[in-house]
């Protein structure tokens, strides 16, 4: 009998431990989706990539580094089409956003959100550059994490074009 | 019900194709003035004492492979936006090949030769609607070098800028200058297609800017002060040009009784009919009303952008 608690209060503990882990999993990521929802980033360039490539580094924030460094290419993706970037060193020129509406995402709210939901499409046209190590600075209470990675700026142009969400340069005509 | 279904998707197709396509813009990457003048590119005249240097691009692509680089990378981008570009080696061999044609051909039935007037011959030059200039410097400090690349598109009517890009890449120690210029149009391609695509976009929306111009025949007797349709002529055309704008928007540059100009006219893209419109079109609009008023007159086009209506005959 004593066996028989036993055992039951092992499993008991074992499942409570699962339960707890993968909450503090689906929370962590819920995190990092309102996070990312807020589109709290900040993106500078880091050179010329290859044609139709552009390397550039994401700051993203969080209060976990792993979170940060999750987000970065969502990110990276979002920023490319929304917000450009500046120019600075290493030969990099100011980068005009794929859009020039600013209520776009709130227009086509519904493809955005497909996009960008955890493994979509937006990971087609990103990947961390060089060895993926990222910057750390501790700012307040959470961490401010930068990444770098090339966006694929011409085949995301692409795609957004053959979706009709962004005008391509011989549309009208 | 087919046979309606079918009836309906043809009209929705032909709609579609005769209002979806505006008259496409040519682009031809051209070397500046500039730099042409400053690599040793150009033909030196006399103008009554004054001397004029006009690049001379034949030169400078069979002698500089740099232009070439540039030239080339930028058509290949461009291509890969859907826009492809004229290619300005290309237009000038088809110039010269026109030429000895023309030059050449003779009637079967009289033996006489290809008529030209000397207009005719000014007019066989390269040109496009949109000019894409580029000028670059390669920069040495010590052994480092850099390129300031600059990248302008202009509007061959109506002489504005309407796109750009420019700056100056980062110094290298080892880099060979091609490997700088290919990096410089990489860089830079894409902000000025942003700008392009501004461009047209407010093209779309304004319609296309153009240049109009009224003139007359010596010989002609209407001036643009003559009594039309009980007023001054140039005011009749000038109403005209608002009744037929795009939100009424142009501009009167200049009046006198000889001659006047309209600029940044914006004219719509397409007719009552639901037909692709360009200057040539607009113009013969402006000047059948004209003929109807009993005023003669003939149209002389210069490409997409640029139209002059001479009073007093063809």
């Amino acid at each position: 009998m004593k066996n028989v608690i036993k055992k039951a209060s092992l499993l008991t503990s074992i499942m409570l431990l699962f339960a707890f882990t993968s909450n503090a999993q689906i929370n962590k990521k819920k995190k990092a989706n309102k996070d990312t929802e807020n589109w709290r980033y900040e993106i500078e360039c880091v050179g010329i990539g290859k044609p139709g490539t552009k390397v550039i580094k994401v700051w993203s924030y969080s209060k976990k580094a792993t979170i940060a460094i999750n987000q970065a290419k969502k990110n990276a993706v979002h920023g490319i089409i929304f917000q450009g970037y500046a120019g600075g060193a290493q030969g990099c020129t100011n980068q005009r956003p794929l859009t020039n509406d600013p209520a776009l995402e709130q227009q086509k709210e519904e493809f955005f959100e497909d996009f960008f939901k955890d493994n979509g499409k937006y990971m087609k046209f990103v990947s961390t550059s060089g060895d993926g190590t990222p910057t750390t600075m501790k700012v307040g209470k959470e961490y401010k994490i930068g990444v770098v990675v090339t966006v694929m700026v011409d085949l995301l142009r692409k795609d957004l074009e053959a979706a009709g969400i962004i005008k391509g340069l011989s549309s009208g005509f | 019900m087919k046979k309606i279904l079918l009836v309906c998707s043809i009209i929705l197709a032909t709609i579609s194709t005769t209002f979806g396509q505006a008259k496409k813009p040519t682009i031809m990457v051209v070397p500046s003035d500039n730099w042409c003048i400053k690599n040793g590119y150009f033909m030196e005249f006399d103008n009554q004492g004054t001397k004029i240097k006009i690049p001379d691009y034949k030169k400078a692509l069979q002698e500089d492979s740099d232009v070439l680089l540039v030239i080339s990378a930028i058509n290949n981008m461009m291509n890969e936006r859907g826009f492809p570009l004229k290619n300005l080696e290309s237009v000038l061999k088809t110039l010269e090949s026109n030429a000895a044609e023309d030059n050449m051909m003779t009637s079967k039935d009289s033996g006489s030769d290809i008529d030209e007037t000397p207009m005719d011959k000014l007019k066989q030059v390269a040109k496009a609607d949109i000019i894409m200039q580029i000028t670059w410097t390669v920069n040495t400090t010590g052994p480092k070098k850099s390129v300031t690349f600059i990248l302008q598109g202009l509007d061959a009517y109506t002489d504005k800028q309407i796109a750009g890009a420019q700056g100056t890449g980062a110094p290298s120690f080892t880099a060979e200058t091609p490997v700088l210029l290919q990096e410089a149009v990489t860089a830079h391609i894409d902000n000025f297609n942003a700008s392009l695509q501004a461009h047209f976009e407010d093209m779309f929306e304004n319609g296309r800017e153009v240049i109009v111009k009224i003139q007359k025949w010596s010989d002609s007797e209407f001036d643009l002060e003559s009594e039309v349709n009980g007023d001054e002529l140039s005011y009749v055309i000038e109403d005209w040009i608002a009744a037929n704008t795009v939100k009424n928007r142009f501009s009167v540059l200049d009046v006198t009784e000889n001659m006047m100009t309209f600029e940044q006219v914006r004219m719509p893209l397409y007719n009552d009919k639901g037909r692709a419109l360009d200057t040539r079109g607009f113009a013969r609009e402006l000047s059948k009303y004209l003929a109807d008023l009993g005023v003669p007159n003939k149209v002389v086009v210069k490409g997409l952008g640029r139209a002059t209506i001479i009073l007093g005959g063809k």
